[in-house]
Order: C-alpha cells, then sequence, then structure tokens
C-alpha cells in the first residue's frame, strides 16, 4: 500500500510540475498588498542604454530639419523638453507640446489622457530616429509617417502605438511648470513672417490686451457620418463672416449644438463651400441635389428632411473658433466641443469689449495666429 | 439499523402493496458489475405493466426484500447514482420469497465529476452574451450519461435548450436563479459527494418534485442520509482547470436513534496548463443532520456554501490567437510586481439552508414541506477608469489589423505600425507589459494624480441574492391505477444589483460620478452624478473608498408562487400522465440611487424647490424608487404516454405547452440606469413533443427519442461596452422565436465476443433555428435617448423568402447541432478502461442584432445590396471537430477499505482549434472610403483546451 501511495504522490507531483507552478499559483497566494516601486525615471546619463550620443538637438534645430511634405528622421537625433500642455480640460486630443528654451514642438502621441501619464513641466526626451517632422496647416508636429491612405490630407500620423511611443519617448523628472511667456502683436506678427519656424509655435504664452473680434468661425457636417470632404459640400455648413452666429459658449457640446439649431440663428447658414453654395439649412437635400445623384442617395431616409433636422438628428460636439484682437493682428481661439468648458459663455464683459489677457499654446493656422486654452477660462482668460 | 434501513425502503419511499396479504416477494443483493461490490441506496422499482407495484432501496450491504407480492410476472426496474437503469424479469410463484441472489449493475462512468468545474469560467459579462453551461444529470439515462460527461468540453445543449430551460430542485426546491434563471451549479461546486444524490426526468416528463419544463428536471437530495456513509476523501490534480482539489466527506448513515449527520469539505487551488491567469481558490462546506422520528414525521436540515475566487477566461479575436500563437491566450491578466494578476476575479460566499419535514402517515399518502434561505455575496470584479486609456492588451486599436487591411475601402494602410504591432504579438511573452495588463502602470498613473484621484480602479459587480423559497408537494397513490402528484411552491427574492471599490491600486479615492456621461454634460454637473442625493447635500460628488458602493444600485424584486398536480393513471402495460401548473409571476425594479440622468420627479416640496436651484430638469424615465410592476400568470399543460412491451422495452411519449414569464435580467432596457421597461412584453409560448422508445436489460441500454419544440415570444436585453458610444449599450431585442427538433440516440451493448467489453455511443442530430423578425430597442447607459427604438431586425431569419444565395438560415448557436460519440468500456476485477472517438459539427457563433438590421445592411449609402446582406448578415458556422478520449481506473480493496485511482485523458489529438463558443461584437466600421457600406468587426472565440488530463486518488472507508 505504501508503494502504491508513493507512486501516486510522485504522478501527482511530476504532472503538476508540467508548467510553471510559480506563475500558477501566484493569484492563490497573494494576499494583501503587492504594490509596485515608484515609475523609474530616466536620467541623462541613463539614455545611453539606448543609444544616446551624449547631446541633444535643441526644438529649433529640430524645425529647421522640415521639409515640405514632410521628412522622415534618422540618425542619432535626441531633444528634449518640457511638458506644456495638459489634456485634463478635454480641449486637446491626443496631442503633447513640449518646450525648450528655444521652442515647442507638438508631439503626436495618438494616445488620450495624456495628463495622467505625463506631468506639466516634466523633462521628456524624444529619439527622433524612425519619426517624421511634419506640418499641419503650417504647424510644426512631430509624429510617425503619414498613413498611405487615399484620403490622408496629413504630413504626419498619430504615433499610436504604445510600443513606440516607449521606444521613442523617455520620461525625465519632474520639475516645476513653465512660465507662458508673454507676447506682443510684433513678436506674433514675427513668427507668422518666419513661417514653419516661428520660435512661437507650440510653446505656452500670454498674449496680452485681447480684444474680442465678434466674429467666430465653425464647419459642420451635417451627417458627419457621411462624407464630409471638400469634395462633399452637400455635407457642410460654414459658420463665418457674418459675426458671431448666436454663439456666445467657447464652444459647443452635443446638446448646446442642438440648442443653437433650434434656436434659428443659423437659420440663413448655407449648405456647401467654397464656390458651392446649395442654400439655408432650412432646406432639404432632395431640394439642392440632383434626383438621381449618389449625394442625394446618400441622406436616405433623409432626403426629404431639412438640413437644420438632419443637423439634430445626427447631433455631435463641435468647436468653435472665436476670433480676438491684439492691435491689428487676429488670434483665433480655438475649442473643442469635447472640451469641458465647452458649454462655458464668455465672460460678459469680453463680448462688451474689455480686454483680456489670454494664455494657450500658440500655434499657426495657414499664416494665422491660432490659441488652444489648455486649461479653462477661469484660469487661461484674465480680464483687465 | 438494518431494521431501520428496511422500514425506511418499505414507508419513506411509499411501497404501495396491495391490501391482501401475499407471502411472496423478491429478494437480492445490488453489486457492481466490476468487481460485486455491493450498491448502496439503488433504487427499486417493481412493475407489472405500467403498473407500478412497489418501490424500494438497497441497504449498505446492497440487498433487498420486497415482501407481500402475489404471484405472477414482474419486472424489478433497478437505478442507482452513477450505474446504468437495468431491469430484470422477476415471476412470483407459490408464494415464496424469490431470491435473485446478486443483481448486477454497470457502471456507466467512473470519472464522474461532472459540475460546473467541467467548464471553464467564461468572461462574458461586457459582451452582451451569456453562455451558461447545461449540465445533463441523469446517470441512469445512457444518452444523458455519456453526452453529459464527454461533450461538457464543447459545451453542449441537450436538444438546443438554453441552461435556464432545465429545472435544478434542491431539496424539492427550484433552485434556478429567479433574476435570470440559470441553472445554479456553483452554489454548491466541490460538494460533489454531498450533492451526489439525485433523480432526473428528461425533456418534458413530469418528476416527483415538481412539474419541470421541457429541458428536464433534477431533483438533489441533499439530506444527510442521502449520502453514502463512511468516510471518503479524494485527491485530484486535473490539466484544464485547477491544479488540486482535496475533499473529503463523512456520514453516519441513519443511525439506530433515527439521526444521520454527514459533512463535506473540499479545496480546489491553482491553475491549469492551458489557460494563463485563470485559477482557482475555492473551498466548500456542508453540514446536514437528519431525524426521523418515527413512521410518520422526519426532519432534514442542511447548510452548505463554496467561499472562494476565480479567475475568469477573456475572448479574443482569431487576430489575436494567430498572432501570438495560441488560441488559449487570456486578455484578463498581467504582472503586477512581477506576479500574475487576473482582472475578472468572481469572487462568491452564498451559503444555503434548508430544513425539510417529511410527513408519511400512510403507505398511500406522503408529503413534504421544506424552507430553503440563500443569502450572501457574488462578485465579478473588473476594470473601471476615468478619462485614462483603454487598458485591455487586445483593444483593437492595439493590434496590427487597426493599421493594415489588404480591402482599400477599410482605409488602414499604415505598414510602420503595422510592424510594430505585429513584431509586438508574435513577440508576445518579450512585452508582456503590451501583450497583457499592465498593473504597474495603472499604479504609476495613479499615483502621479496631485490630488489622489485614481484613474484605474479594480471594481467588484455584485448581484447579492436573498433568496426565500418555500415548498410543498406530495404524492397519493390510493391504488395501483391512480396516483395524483402535485406540489405549491412560492418564492420572495430580492437581488441587490450594486458595485463597489475593490481596489483603488494606489490611488487616493474614485469619485462617484457617470464618466461618460461627463463628455455631453459637462456644463451640467448634476447630470453627472450616479448619486443625486449625495451631491445636493454635500455639493459634489462622493469621494470613494475601497469597499464603498457606487455606480448603480438596485433591488431586482421577484415574488412566484404557484402550483401543480399530475394525474397518473395505470391501464395495464398503458399508462397516462396528465398534468397542470398555475402560476403567477411578478418582479419590478427598485432603484437605491437616484441617477443624475434620470432623476425622475422630485417627491416633496422642499426636494422640488432644491431641484429648481440646482437647475435640475425633470425626466420621465427614473432610476429611483419603484418601477411598475411586471406581472404574468402562467399557466402549464403537459401530458405523457408510456406503453410497457414486455420486460425491457417501452414506447413512451410526452406533449406540453408552455406559457411563461419573461426574467427580470429580460424586461429591463437598462436596469443599471433606470426603471423602464422593454415594450410588449409578454409572455414566453412552448411547445414541445417527444417520441422515445427505451431497452434496458441484460446489460443492453438504448434510448431512442425524435423531438420537436417551438418557442415564441422571447425577449433578451444584451449590454455590452462601446467604446464608441462611452458607455454601456444595451439591446433590448423582444419576439424571437425558434424551433428545435431532431434525434438522440444513446445506447450500451455488450460485445459477447470479448467478455467485460461494452460498445457504447451516442448520437444527436439536431436543427435548431431562428423563426421570426424580433424587434430591437438600442439605449445606452449615459443617455435618455434611444439610439434605435423597435426597429425590425429584418434580416435575423428567413422569412421574407430571400433567396438562399443571398442570406443563409440562422441557428442557435454555441452548442454542436450533430454530437456524437461511439467507444468501447472494458470492466474486469476493479480495472475499467474507456475509450472514444467524438464528432462534433453544425456550431454557429452567437449573433449580434445589430448586423442583421436594416440600418446596418445597407450602409451609409441606404442602398442595400445582395453582397452586402450576404456579408453582413453572415452567421459563422464552426469547422467540425474530432475528438479522442480515453479512461483508466482501478480500486483495490485491503481489509474492507477501498483505495483507487481514476485517470481521465481528454482531447488526447491535442486538437487546440476547437471552437466552444464566442460572440459577434456589438459594433460596426464606419470609417470608409467609399462611404457605400459598413463591415463587421471581428468576432471574438473561446476555444477548447488540448489535451487535459484528471487524475483522482480516492479512498473510501
Amino acid at each position: 500500500m505504501k508503494k502504491i501511495l508513493l507512486a501516486f504522490s510522485v504522478a501527482l507531483v511530476a504532472l503538476s510540475s508540467c508548467r510553471s507552478l510559480k506563475e500558477e499559483w501566484d493569484p492563490v497566494f497573494t494576499f494583501g498588498s503587492n504594490e509596485p516601486g515608484e515609475q523609474h525615471l530616466y536620467s541623462e546619463s541613463e539614455l545611453s542604454e539606448f543609444g544616446f550620443g551624449g547631446s541633444f538637438a535643441s526644438i529649433r534645430e529640430l524645425k529647421s530639419a522640415y521639409k515640405s511634405g514632410g521628412v522622415q528622421l534618422s540618425g542619432n537625433l535626441w531633444i528634449r523638453g518640457q511638458v506644456i500642455s495638459s489634456d485634463v480640460s478635454g480641449n486637446l486630443y491626443r496631442e503633447l507640446y513640449i518646450q525648450d528654451e528655444t521652442g515647442g514642438i507638438d508631439l503626436k502621441l495618438g494616445k488620450n489622457s495624456l495628463y495622467s501619464e505625463y506631468r506639466l513641466g516634466q523633462w521628456l526626451y524624444v529619439y527622433c530616429d524612425g519619426l517624421t517632422l511634419g506640418a499641419y496647416n503650417g504647424m510644426p508636429q512631430l509624429g510617425m509617417a503619414p498613413d498611405n491612405t487615399s484620403t490622408n490630407e496629413y504630413e504626419t500620423s498619430y504615433i499610436d502605438v504604445q510600443a513606440i511611443i516607449d521606444q521613442h519617448v523617455f520620461r525625465g523628472a519632474y520639475a516645476e511648470p513653465l512660465n507662458p511667456v508673454v507676447v506682443s502683436e510684433n513678436d506674433i506678427q514675427a513668427a507668422i513672417s518666419a513661417g514653419y519656424t516661428g520660435e512661437l509655435w507650440g510653446k505656452i504664452v500670454t498674449v496680452p490686451g485681447l480684444v474680442y473680434g465678434n466674429e467666430i468661425f465653425a464647419l459642420m457636417y451635417p451627417n458627419p457620418n457621411m462624407d464630409h470632404k471638400n469634395g462633399n459640400p452637400e455635407n457642410r455648413v460654414f459658420l463665418s463672416d457674418a459675426g458671431t452666429w448666436g454663439i456666445d459658449t467657447w464652444a459647443m457640446s452635443k446638446s448646446k449644438y442642438i440648442e443653437y439649431v433650434q434656436s434659428g440663428n443659423w437659420d440663413t447658414a448655407e449648405v456647401g463651400s467654397g464656390a458651392t453654395r446649395y442654400g439655408p439649412i432650412t432646406g432639404t437635400p432632395a431640394d439642392y441635389l440632383a434626383p438621381d445623384s449618389k449625394a442625394l442617395a446618400a441622406f436616405g431616409p433623409y432626403a426629404n428632411s431639412s438640413y437644420k433636422e438632419i443637423m439634430v438628428a445626427f447631433a455631435t460636439a463641435n468647436y468653435v473658433s472665436h476670433y480676438f484682437l491684439i492691435g491689428k493682428t487676429e488670434v483665433q481661439v480655438r475649442t473643442s466641443g469635447y472640451a469641458k468648458f465647452a458649454d462655458e459663455v464668455l465672460d460678459e464683459r469680453i463680448l462688451g469689449g474689455a480686454p483680456c489677457d489670454i494664455t494657450g499654446i500658440l500655434s499657426i493656422y495657414n499664416g494665422s495666429a491660432q490659441f488652444t486654452l489648455v486649461d479653462e477660462p477661469s484660469v487661461s482668460v484674465k480680464i483687465r | 439499523m438494518k431494521k431501520i434501513l428496511l422500514f425506511l425502503a418499505a414507508m419513506s419511499f411509499a411501497a404501495a402493496l396491495s391490501a391482501q396479504d401475499f407471502t411472496g416477494g423478491v429478494k437480492g443483493v445490488v453489486v457492481n458489475r466490476n468487481g460485486r461490490q455491493p450498491i448502496e441506496k439503488a433504487r427499486l422499482v417493481l412493475m407489472q405493466g405500467a403498473v407500478e407495484v412497489a418501490v424500494s432501496e438497497s441497504s449498505e450491504d446492497g440487498s433487498f426484500v420486497i415482501p407481500g407480492l402475489a404471484d405472477g410476472m414482474y419486472t424489478l426496474v433497478i437505478t442507482a447514482p452513477e450505474f446504468l437503469e437495468n431491469q430484470v424479469q422477476v415471476t412470483v410463484n407459490d408464494g415464496y420469497m424469490k431470491n435473485m441472489f446478486n443483481l448486477s449493475m454497470t457502471a456507466v462512468q467512473q470519472v464522474t465529476d461532472v459540475d460546473d468545474d467541467s467548464f471553464a469560467a467564461f468572461d462574458l459579462d461586457d459582451s452582451g452574451y451569456n453562455d451558461n453551461p447545461t449540465i445533463l444529470f441523469g446517470s441512469n439515462d445512457v444518452f444523458n450519461n455519456i453526452a453529459g460527461y464527454n461533450f461538457s468540453a464543447v459545451r453542449f445543449r441537450a436538444r438546443g435548450y438554453s441552461s435556464e430551460s432545465q429545472d435544478v430542485y434542491l431539496a424539492g426546491i427550484k433552485m434556478n436563479d429567479a433574476v435570470t434563471g440559470y441553472s445554479p451549479y456553483s452554489l454548491w461546486s466541490g460538494l460533489n459527494e454531498a450533492m451526489r444524490s439525485k433523480e432526473t426526468v428528461n425533456g418534458s416528463e413530469i418528476s416527483d418534485y415538481g412539474f419541470g419544463g421541457y429541458n428536464g428536471l433534477t431533483n438533489i437530495f441533499g439530506n444527510a442520509a442521502s449520502l453514502r456513509k463512511g468516510l471518503r476523501g479524494s485527491v485530484l490534480t486535473n490539466s484544464s482547470l485547477y491544479r488540486m482539489r482535496v475533499m473529503a466527506s463523512y456520514a453516519t448513515g441513519l443511525m439506530d436513534n433515527g439521526w444521520a449527520f454527514a459533512a463535506n469539505v473540499s479545496a480546489r487551488l491553482g491553475g491549469n496548463d492551458w489557460i494563463d491567469g485563470v485559477y482557482y481558490r475555492s473551498f466548500a462546506y456542508y453540514v446536514a443532520a437528519d431525524k426521523v422520528f418515527n413512521r410518520t414525521h422526519a426532519l432534514s436540515f442542511a447548510f452548505f456554501a463554496t467561499p472562494g475566487e476565480r479567475g475568469a477566461q477573456n475572448a479574443s479575436t482569431q487576430e489575436v490567437y494567430d498572432l501570438v500563437g495560441d488560441n488559449m491566450y487570456n486578455s484578463n491578466w498581467g504582472y503586477q510586481n512581477g506576479k500574475v494578476r487576473n482582472a475578472r476575479v468572481r469572487r462568491t460566499n452564498e451559503p444555503v439552508a434548508f430544513v425539510k419535514y417529511d410527513f408519511t402517515p400512510s403507505d398511500k399518502f406522503g408529503a413534504s414541506a421544506t424552507i430553503l434561505y440563500r443569502f450572501g455575496r457574488n462578485g465579478y470584479t473588473a476594470l473601471d477608469w476615468y478619462d485614462a486609456q483603454d487598458p485591455r492588451p487586445d483593444y483593437y486599436r492595439n493590434l496590427p489589423s487597426y493599421f493594415f487591411d489588404a480591402n482599400p475601402d477599410m482605409n488602414r494602410h499604415n505598414d510602420m505600425k503595422y510592424g510594430w504591432l505585429n513584431e509586438i504579438w508574435t513577440h508576445a511573452d518579450d512585452y508582456p507589459e503590451l501583450t497583457h495588463i499592465n498593473w504597474d502602470r495603472f499604479y504609476n498613473v495613479n499615483r502621479m494624480q496631485a490630488d489622489g484621484r485614481a484613474k484605474y480602479i479594480v471594481e467588484e459587480r455584485h448581484v447579492d441574492q436573498n433568496d426565500f423559497n418555500v415548498g410543498t408537494t406530495f404524492k397519493w397513490r390510493p391504488d395501483d391505477m391512480f396516483t395524483l402528484t402535485g406540489g405549491l411552491s412560492g418564492r420572495i427574492n430580492r437581488s441587490e444589483n450594486y458595485k463597489l471599490v475593490n481596489d483603488l491600486l494606489g490611488g487616493g479615492y474614485f469619485l462617484d460620478i457617470d464618466n461618460f456621461a461627463e463628455r455631453d454634460f459637462a456644463a451640467q454637473p448634476w447630470k453627472l452624478q450616479n448619486n443625486l442625493d449625495y451631491f445636493l447635500s454635500n455639493g459634489s460628488a462622493r469621494r470613494l473608498q475601497e469597499g464603498d458602493k457606487y455606480g448603480y444600485d438596485y433591488y431586482a424584486q421577484v415574488r412566484n408562487f404557484g402550483g401543480w398536480a399530475n394525474g397518473k393513471f395505470v391501464f395495464g402495460n398503458l399508462s397516462a400522465d396528465l398534468g397542470a401548473r398555475l402560476g403567477y409571476e411578478s418582479f419590478w425594479r427598485e432603484g437605491l440611487l437616484r441617477k443624475g440622468l434620470f432623476p425622475g420627479s422630485p417627491s416633496t416640496e422642499a426636494e422640488a424647490a432644491a431641484w429648481r436651484n440646482a437647475g435640475i430638469e425633470e425626466t420621465e424615465e427614473t432610476s429611483f424608487g419603484k418601477s411598475e410592476t411586471a406581472q404574468f400568470f402562467t399557466y402549464a399543460a403537459k401530458l405523457g404516454l408510456n406503453y410497457v412491451i414486455g420486460g425491457s422495452q417501452r414506447v413512451y411519449a410526452n406533449a406540453g405547452y408552455f406559457n411563461d414569464a419573461p426574467k427580470f435580467n429580460q424586461a429591463f432596457l437598462s436596469p443599471r440606469t433606470r426603471n423602464t421597461m422593454m415594450d410588449g412584453l409578454e409572455t414566453i409560448k412552448t411547445f414541445t413533443s417527444d417520441i422515445n422508445w427505451q431497452y434496458s436489460g441484460s446489460g443492453i441500454n438504448v434510448r431512442a427519442t425524435l423531438y420537436y419544440t417551438t418557442i415564441k415570444d422571447q425577449s433578451k436585453v444584451m449590454s455590452a461596452y462601446d467604446d464608441l458610444q462611452n458607455a454601456f449599450s444595451n439591446f433590448a431585442i423582444n419576439g424571437i422565436d425558434q424551433r428545435n427538433y431532431g434525434l438522440e440516440l444513446g445506447f450500451k451493448l455488450p460485445l459477447y465476443f470479448v467478455e467485460n467489453l461494452s460498445l457504447q455511443g451516442v448520437l444527436a442530430a439536431g436543427n435548431y433555428e431562428y423563426t421570426s423578425q424580433p424587434t430591437m430597442t438600442q439605449t445606452v447607459d449615459n443617455s435618455a435617448e434611444k439610439v434605435m427604438e423597435n426597429v425590425l431586425v429584418y434580416h435575423w431569419d428567413k422569412s421574407h423568402g430571400l433567396d438562399d444565395s443571398i442570406i443563409q438560415q440562422h441557428y442557435l448557436p454555441s452548442t454542436p447541432q450533430l454530437a456524437s460519440s461511439l467507444g468501447l468500456a472494458y470492466n474486469y476485477n476493479y480495472w475499467f478502461i474507456d475509450a472514444d472517438v467524438e464528432y462534433f459539427g453544425r456550431s454557429y457563433l452567437d449573433m449580434n442584432p445589430l448586423y442583421r438590421t436594416d440600418y446596418a445592411v445597407a450602409g451609409p449609402d441606404n442602398t442595400t445590396t445582395p453582397d452586402e446582406i450576404a456579408y453582413m448578415t453572415m452567421q459563422e458556422k464552426f469547422s467540425p471537430a474530432w475528438l479522442v478520449n480515453f479512461s483508466v481506473g482501478k480500486s483495490w480493496f485491503v481489509k474492507g477499505r477501498q483505495i483507487g485511482f481514476s485517470f481521465n485523458a481528454k482531447n488526447v489529438l491535442n486538437n487546440t482549434s476547437v471552437k466552444t463558443g464566442g460572440y459577434e461584437q456589438t459594433r460596426i466600421v464606419d470609417n470608409t472610403v467609399s462611404k457605400e457600406r459598413y463591415y463587421r468587426f471581428d468576432p471574438k472565440y473561446f476555444y477548447m483546451p488540448g489535451f487535459n488530463y484528471m487524475l483522482n486518488v480516492y479512498f473510501r472507508f
């Protein structure tokens, strides 16, 4: 009997050893806290294990490498900078800005909630080999090679892939957040003149004494699920060139969007873009489009609904750009409809013409300066 | 002692004998054909034609006596757990006691550990699908025994029926979950010895313990005296679920003082060879006592629970499986500080207690009453996150296919990212932080938050039941020609559904707001509140600590009352059953939290004033308080005919009609958030019929069955996390009809040319198909708007008459509609060797209603083409599978003590490409170049483990 029991015991142990017992039993025998240690932050000296050659290029130097259409970077090119942007308010999406003493750059990381991963002021080291330096309407961006798709309009794409981020972006020490640089109209004009390499683009700045221009710009797609590129004017509605269209919020969430559509203030807004203008949104696709056209068919059961009704049915949050002036220079403040402060009404004093100081990331958009508030207006906008 | 057993044999099991004083009788000893060991608690029914003449039970030494028989020809039907039914002819003449000596029985499966441990814990909570296992009981039935054991690995469902259609009783109380109807095996898993003794009927047959439905009824006795006497223990290791099980039981049997005591304990621990992250840390205990006061009164009490936890397995897409080269990849786990941790862990502790009273005033009448109470906690952990990156490693944006697809219309052409991800996933072991959950990152992120607000936490979703049941049954047998059985039952169930913070993962607190509503209603902070009343009282959302409830909290209140009766009429060799059931079922939701999105109306003027001050808008739908009550009067009727041919054969047929209430979980559009019920909720109408032929005797067992069933007006609600909507999306489907018909055949035949060798097999060939076009309403938890309302799911079935080349017939999923097994069984000198080959075919993937709507088929251009119909409505048919299984065992008797082992090897050919289930994701690819059509997301699958074994070493003292 003892032999039999021994044989069974040996058999049990042998069979139980077929696989890594340690890992298999981890969850069974782990009780209580098993908290990992603090996250490792790299010092510059530690970067050598990743091939760092010992010196960083400045962001200005990086920008100078740009060529029209975008350029894929190679070689032992490293930059460093401190984090100056936060997407905590939802006004930035999938991108992160870093800044050194020579300028700032938009890192298209392609991940959301980056404020949870990168702290304001924290040093980041970026290994640029394999990344692509490009521009979006003139604004410098560092990302990946563009998607090779037929509809691609960009010189770069989001990095997206965590493994690529891990091999190119290294977290360094925490530090105090950078103070914004106060800029003048001349500084902005100089940057606009410099174009792509303008030192201000991608930096956190404060523009003092801005005055509201009583004008907004917004582009909406009545049915965002349908094609809405330039070639589809039947699915585009612009709000521009005619004051504020009744919009007094920084942007519009979905519910605010519906409220604006239904207010009647947009009833004269025209469907179409460029030279193709169909008529006001109170009309229907069937009114404006050829009966047997593919464009009309795409509206399906909504072909005989007014665009206004279609905009309500397919409502979504939408951005708004408000125009401000410093001297004679126009600066747009663009706010995402997904920003947590999208529906916040602009202060009455601003609307009344009171000058204000605005802090944010400054960018260039088709030759104009454009602001992105990195925090809610109560922080980023100071009324004088 | 023997006297008591004999007394019980005669009394408790209603040995209905003629009032005349006959001196004839039958006696003998029931033994195992393999080894001639006595079989205790075998049930012996003496029949004369279709007339049940007497019932008895074998004692501890296997002996039995049935006295008082008139001269004549009888059939003795012998059944026992784990043995095939046997029938023998008995002739009593000249008033003598006929000694049958040894009556041998054939063990059906020596490796019987079929309980819910036989099924992997599939993680389907966030998918919107259910896959509750169906376990075939009925070891006396040759078909159910073989199919129940061999087919469990492919999640075979008898006749294609769902789990909730199978009635499972404990001590006369129906134990199917009050809210879902699911069979409740997890309540007693690990208590195999305590729950071994049971009685089962198939299909729509009527049991003594309940009316049942159309998918059989099993009553587990569960009382102390039902356990086999003595000390038993076992150590088991298996390679597909948990590494080790140790189990022990002790039962006194019924003692001379009328008491019986029993206990059973077990522990199941460890992981397995196939699915990383799946593990058990589960325990079980059972204590019970019986007291037989006298011939008339007996009382039973039992208390048991199975506290513990087990890690779950998740489904992934074929892309992931192919990349990692492993169809068993499990995305639920990852390393935390170097140790494996699973995010989806089922943690339960639900004790059950019952008291049963047996009243047997005469041989012709017996009744029993049971009170049963179930309570405790049932939790299931999951990751929750706020404004942070999706933590799931196999999230579709983390896969190569998100960046490249050969179809240019999909607009995915970034070769570089595709290449990077391909490299990562094909070397998954080198990148565990990317291909599994990265727990350390959660801690890093949480610790980064300046105010301590956690971004990632582990939540624990609870369904904690308070389930109170009463039930009575009676059996009255005034004469041999007529037997009346019946019962009454009542149930009060209050199940609290909520979730709590299980682990803050290094964070300081978590905020009790609706993360998903924040996107759309940032400017209306009251709309974000999961607990609006707390917000109004405190001016901010609650900061949660570990153990705090949050998110949602409501009672599912269920009340059931009913009664049934069945008359059995006997006319010589023919008997007929006619039964009916009446019932009343009601349920409602009772919200315990007022959610900001659905506040309803204020109940007091002060509340109204507070709402006005806060700008809160009243809503028609409400999350708080009681919903309307859904009430249903239910009824059912059954007819059974049974004709006995000679002593070994019978032909029987059953038909039934059932008008059953839907369950709570099939009725509410979004029970986590509001009281709103689905429109047009109806009772479910089922018609079923079957005809059967059975042969038992001389070691031969055969059953053949033809069945036909229609089920109409079913509803169900699927809730799946939709990252496009950033919320749980609910698909409420109404008006689902189905038709199930087919053949069942099971047999075990001795092969006379080789002694002790038998041929055994089963064949289940069915057709389980959808026969209606249901309607669907889609809602999301973070919005009052209905995404779709009562939309016809036009392409759900073929009733619109489109050609086969355009649309295929759609079938019930997740079970093979063709399943077969053929094997050999050899028994000799306490050895047994079984080997069988199985074939499974015609198994289908669960269908997503969204893909069968005109909306999805037509695409953004609103034009439907035959190609689009064929593509979007297609239902995947799994490849057929061949499997080979092998079992061997041996036991020894040493000084009256038994020790033995059994070894069972499943899937000997190591086939790792057998899909056992899965589901279609409830979303579409709409970002196409052409804007002419939509594409489907890749479905997710579960696979059966490859070669796996179970070794059980046991002793019985």
